[in-house]
């Protein structure tokens, strides 16, 4: 064990003692008794997370949990007890609270039509004053369902685009940027279970299919303790669990795809189901002169439950999605994640709730070269056990505990050839495991009645394991440098060293402490302050401009570091006009440790040795981020902007070496200068509603030839210093209106049609700017790649 | 493998995409730099006595000027073995040549370069090529079914670490395309590399057609030349979101006076067949 890790064994232990102290200092008042139970829609049975429970007249009061449970405590005594969620009917119940008790509420939408209505902003969404919570973004999913889209495709990535902080590569790349932050520093978990890709169609599209989505939310800062494994973000998205009421059917057809929803309930009313899939039209993007090129997609979302008994439930979900390519006979490629969930809810007394949940996540990669008769084929596997716990110790005191394990399978890559005559030999990169455990704890404290906080700890150990063989280089350096060429070139190999499958090739211990605070200034506004520090294990290896699907994940090891961040942000929120509007500011500054960055000319694809490839450096990124909404009303929406910095830096190892561009700080390629957006909505009538969005962003920061020079014939290009150039500015308007027909009150089948614009102005934003001889003149030019220009689409959606 | 992925991603991306136009744009500009192009290509069975080497300097990239021709260099290549010396003659039109060139399979030479009072060198090792076991013409191979390519048949030698370049040229056209490759994949086996046109009335491009001739030459290069070709021929094209990002080129040849002047271009030494085929 190392120095380092023993260092930090010792910390965490003093810290862990001091946890304990704050634990059981509480001070003893008179006798108070414990309230629990759970909140669930009435009308579905879908249990709501967020609902606010409160003891009127007091500061006692706690939200639910992801499964609607709820827990707290108060000295025995007379109460009126207020149950709210935004967008329902609000309980008012008197309680004598004179011993434990247990109740359950199920809640009204305010109106039978609501569920129709835009409703911008509901309870997650609206600006919660009292909670440490800070840097999250909740976007509901009827909310996503209204807002303009590309082709009429919801896309609930694409939606979060719209809210500070967060921007992608630009239209048709994959994955999504937190605060500067590469994609593969996001985790993105469905059910609990990790995505690899969030995209459809190289990022067209996202995986997620609203009709099967309860809720999502974004930790871009000040993630809790329970989540760890990803520096920048966490994007926690949770499939609905199903009416428990009665059968539903919902459904849509769009230009690109058509989809499908099933649920109700199962198992004489013990449970219910949901079923849900979408998949987008055969030989979607015909090209009529070869006449044989297509690309679909498709999605398979389940869910069940069954309660064993009133502090027992089983939760079993899954997803199963998948991309085609076809390019004549020649090319065929495929991607996909599968995933799978089952979880058991266990209520042990009114104050302590627990999951524990299996989950298994696979994504994998296929294509096949049919002229050259070779099959290339890559996957990534984990399993992970977790097991989570709530402790609602009273009034002052919220604990979050668990423990996690997650073991990894890397398959990096197969080449297999398909035919006797194929001219590929068989190739395996190596296979690597990894295992990567955690366990934390955090606390709720409220201190006073203003000022609260938020302690936590997280203590991740990842090992690489064993059961391949480890190249060894002279001097250690997989990249050395040759000072005579200034170049980085591949090390020298010196003998291999083979680990057993049950040798530990590397560990990596590390603490990882957050830290909240809130406090409230007055009834309408308050101050929140956090710090994070997050522990990074498997990294995307991607040299591209734009992330492909085709890029495959390392774990840490020999040769490559964990990633580690800190993040500081502070912040300022208020809610005004009796909450009708709120007002959130945000400034944080974020450093990462351990970022790889690929030498020049660096070449991963079917690469053994990784580490010959990458040397190791630094990031950092900063910004200031404004959001104000309006959340109720005939017109709602919000206004978002952002001013930011992302840079990263590798240096030379020593000083005759220049790192990678000169050793000097550059821009990420997601760096956005300014990020603004206006997203909003207006109800006209029970027919007739309209949404939009206007976003403008500084363009992406790019890489530009300064000079030319003529060899073999040919002009040829001198690129300039790395993302030293930038895209022209991107902006555009979309714009929507759904209509509802008439309906007779008592018909089962609703219906409404939405009818959008995307890119209104038709602006041709350039998603690549490339340079090249034209070859008819000779002459340099310039083309610009724009992916969308002005598209319409229609999208009829149905309720049964 | 790169290619394939790579192109893979490029179709797929242009079949989703929408429009492509040409567009004016400023650009960053650095003072002009030597340009070495010293390719001493030994064409297989014959002496390689003759030899050029070319020198220009670096423009801005979108100026259209041709005269960017370097004259009053001394240029000379020596064998490292018996450090015989081939002085390159000046032309005065940017190219130097000899026609004394002893060309030695697997010898390393030195090039040596002054210009401006700046003193340039560069050292590379002579690589031979298999010999071509056939050039044939197929359809069912590339990406388009429909369309004619030219497959360039040999056999890749048995030890690993053998390093190509295709040079193809259609008569006719103002450009070659250049094709690096790699024996990581396909070592030691029959190996068939193709060239296939796709038409694309938007930059001109053919497919071809019966009667068509194209030239096409067979190096053997080191896998210096390979790291250099390779970026080469992935940022000549013009770098698409699926491609690397973009970065500086560097060949092989040092200014030993001024290390932040080095020049552009390469010094390499090859054996080459240089066939041509006409489609039937």
């Amino acid at each position: 064990m190392s120095e380092n890790l023993r260092t930090y064994k010792n910390n965490q232990k003093k810290l862990l003692f001091y946890l304990l102290f704050l634990l059981i200092s509480p001070v003893l008042t008179a006798q108070t008794y414990t309230l629990s139970g759970s909140i669930t829609d009435k009308s579905n049975g879908e249990s709501l997370f967020g609902a606010s429970i409160f003891l009127k007249g007091t500061t006692i009061g706690v939200v639910t949990n992801e499964y609607g449970f709820y827990s707290l405590s108060a000295p025995s005594g007379e109460y009126t007890l207020v149950v709210s969620y935004m967008g329902y009917t609000e309980i008012n119940k008197e309680l004598s609270l004179t011993e434990n008790q247990k109740i359950d509420f199920e809640i009204v939408e305010l109106t039978a039509q609501l569920d129709e209505v835009i409703v911008m902003a509901e309870e997650p969404e609206r600006t919660n004053l009292r909670k440490p919570e800070m840097s999250v973004s909740k976007v509901n999913i009827k909310t996503v369902k209204k807002m303009p889209v590309v082709l009429g495709e919801v896309d609930v990535i694409k939606s979060l685009q719209t809210l500070p902080g967060v921007t992608n590569n630009g239209e048709g790349s994959a994955g999504f940027n937190i605060r500067g932050g590469a994609a593969d520093q996001n985790l993105v978990l469905l059910d609990e279970a990790i995505i690899y890709n969030t995209s459809h169609l190289l990022g067209y599209f996202s995986i997620f299919n609203a009709d099967a989505i309860k809720d999502m939310k974004l930790y871009k800062g000040g993630i809790p303790a329970r989540f760890g494994g990803r520096t920048s973000s966490v994007l926690n998205v949770r499939q609905k669990e199903g009416n428990t009421k009665k059968i539903a059917l919902t459904g849509g057809i769009g230009v690109i795809s058509g989809r499908l929803a099933a649920e109700g309930p199962v198992f004489a009313d013990r449970g219910s189901f949901l079923i849900a899939g979408r998949s987008s039209y055969a030989h979607l993007f015909l090209n009529t002169e070869a006449g044989e090129n297509s690309a679909n997609f498709y999605d398979l979302n389940l869910k069940t439950n069954y309660k064993l008994n009133k502090n027992n439930k089983l939760f079993l979900s899954g997803y199963f999605g998948r991309d085609a390519f076809n390019f004549g006979s020649s090319f065929k490629s495929s991607y996909g994640n599968l995933s799978g969930n089952l979880r058991w809810n266990h209520i042990f007394n009114n104050k302590l709730f627990s999951n524990l949940s299996i989950i298994y996540s696979k994504y994998d990669y296929d294509i096949r070269v049919v002229s050259n008769q070779l099959d290339w084929v890559s996957s990534i596997n984990n399993y992970n056990l977790k097991y989570d716990f709530k402790y609602y110790l009273n009034n002052q005191y919220k604990l979050d505990f668990g423990v996690s394990g997650i073991y990894y399978d890397f398959d990096p890559g197969q080449i297999r050839p398909t035919s006797e005559t194929s001219a590929v030999n068989p190739l395996s990169l190596d296979q690597k495991r990894a295992f990567e455990r955690a366990f934390y704890v955090g606390i709720e404290h409220k201190l006073t009645n203003r000022l609260t906080a938020l302690y936590g700890l997280r203590y991740s150990f990842f090992s690489r394991l064993g059961g391949q063989a480890l190249v060894n280089y002279a001097n250690n350096q997989p990249v050395v440098y040759n000072d005579e060429l200034e170049v980085y070139q591949n090390g020298t190999t010196i003998g291999e060293t083979n680990y057993n499958n049950d040798e530990t090739i590397e560990s990596y211990g590390n603490l990882e402490p957050r830290l909240a605070l809130a406090y409230q200034l007055n009834e309408s506004s308050s101050v929140k302050a956090g710090y994070s520090r997050t522990a990074q294990y498997i990294h995307l290896l991607s040299n591209t401009v734009s992330i492909s699907p085709l890029d495959v994940w390392a774990p840490s090891g020999k040769y490559i570091k964990p990633q580690l961040s800190n993040q500081f942000a502070f912040g300022y929120f208020k809610n005004f006009k009796d909450k009708i509007y709120s007002l959130e500011v945000e400034t944080y500054y974020k450093t990462t440790e351990n970022r790889m960055d690929f030498i020049d000319g660096s070449n991963i694809i079917g690469q053994n040795t990784i580490e010959t490839e990458i040397l190791n450096g630094e990031s950092r990124a900063y910004g200031l981020e404004f959001l104000l909404r309006k959340n109720e009303g005939d017109f709602t929406g919000w206004f978002a902007y952002t001013l930011s910095k992302s840079e990263q830096r590798t240096q030379g190892r020593n000083a005759r070496e220049p790192g990678i561009n000169n050793g000097n700080w550059y821009n990420t390629p997601h760096d956005r200068t300014h990020d603004f957006s206006l997203t909003g909505a207006y109800k006209l009538n029970e027919k007739w509603s309209f949404g939009g969005n206007l976003i403008f962003q500084t363009g992406r920061p790019v890489t530009y030839p300064n000079e030319q020079y003529s060899y073999e014939g040919q002009s040829i290009a001198n690129y300039s210093d790395r993302n030293s150039d930038r895209l022209t500015p991107y902006h555009r308007l979309d714009i929507s209106a759904t209509y509802r027909p008439n309906e007779k009150r008592n018909r089962q089948w609703k219906g409404e049609w939405v009818f959008g614009i995307y890119n209104v102005y038709n602006r041709k934003n350039a998603a690549a700017i490339s340079f090249g001889q034209n070859i008819e003149t000779g002459v340099n030019e310039a083309t610009r790649t724009a992916v969308f220009g002005i598209i319409p689409s229609v999208t009829y959606n149905f309720k049964f | 493998m790169n290619t394939y992925i790579k192109t893979i991603l490029l179709f797929t991306f242009l079949v989703l995409t929408s429009c492509e136009d040409v567009i004016e744009i400023e650009l960053q500009s650095v003072p002009p730099k030597l340009v070495i192009e010293a390719s001493l290509d030994w064409e297989k069975n014959t002496l390689g006595n003759e030899q050029m080497i070319r020198l220009s300097t670096s423009t801005p990239y979108f100026d259209t000027a041709t005269n960017t021709f370097v004259t009053g260099a001394s240029v000379k290549v020596i064998n490292n073995s018996n450090n015989t010396e081939f002085i390159f003659e000046d032309q005065n039109n940017g190219d130097y040549l000899t026609s004394d060139f002893v060309p030695i399979i697997n010898q390393s030479y030195t090039l040596e370069i002054i210009y401006n009072g700046e003193y340039y060198s560069a050292t590379e090792t002579l690589i031979p090529v298999v010999d071509i076991s056939g050039i044939t013409q197929s359809r069912n191979r590339g990406f388009d079914e429909e369309v004619l390519e030219v497959n360039v048949n040999f056999n890749d030698p048995v030890e690993k670490g053998n390093y190509y370049l295709f040079r193809y040229w259609e008569d006719g056209d103002l450009l070659v395309r250049l094709d690096g490759l790699k024996d990581e994949f396909t070592n030691g086996n029959p190996f068939s590399w193709y060239f296939e046109k796709i038409e694309d009335e938007d930059n001109g491009v053919e497919e071809f057609v019966s009667g068509d001739l194209v030239f096409i030459d067979f190096f053997g290069i080191s896998k210096g030349y390979y790291n250099y070709i390779n970026v080469l021929t992935q940022q000549t094209g013009g770098v698409s979101l699926f491609g690397t990002i973009p970065v500086p080129l560097k060949g092989n040849c040092i200014n030993l006076d001024n290390p932040d002047n080095d020049a552009y271009g390469y010094f390499r030494l090859t054996q080459v067949i240089r066939s041509a085929y006409t489609f039937q």
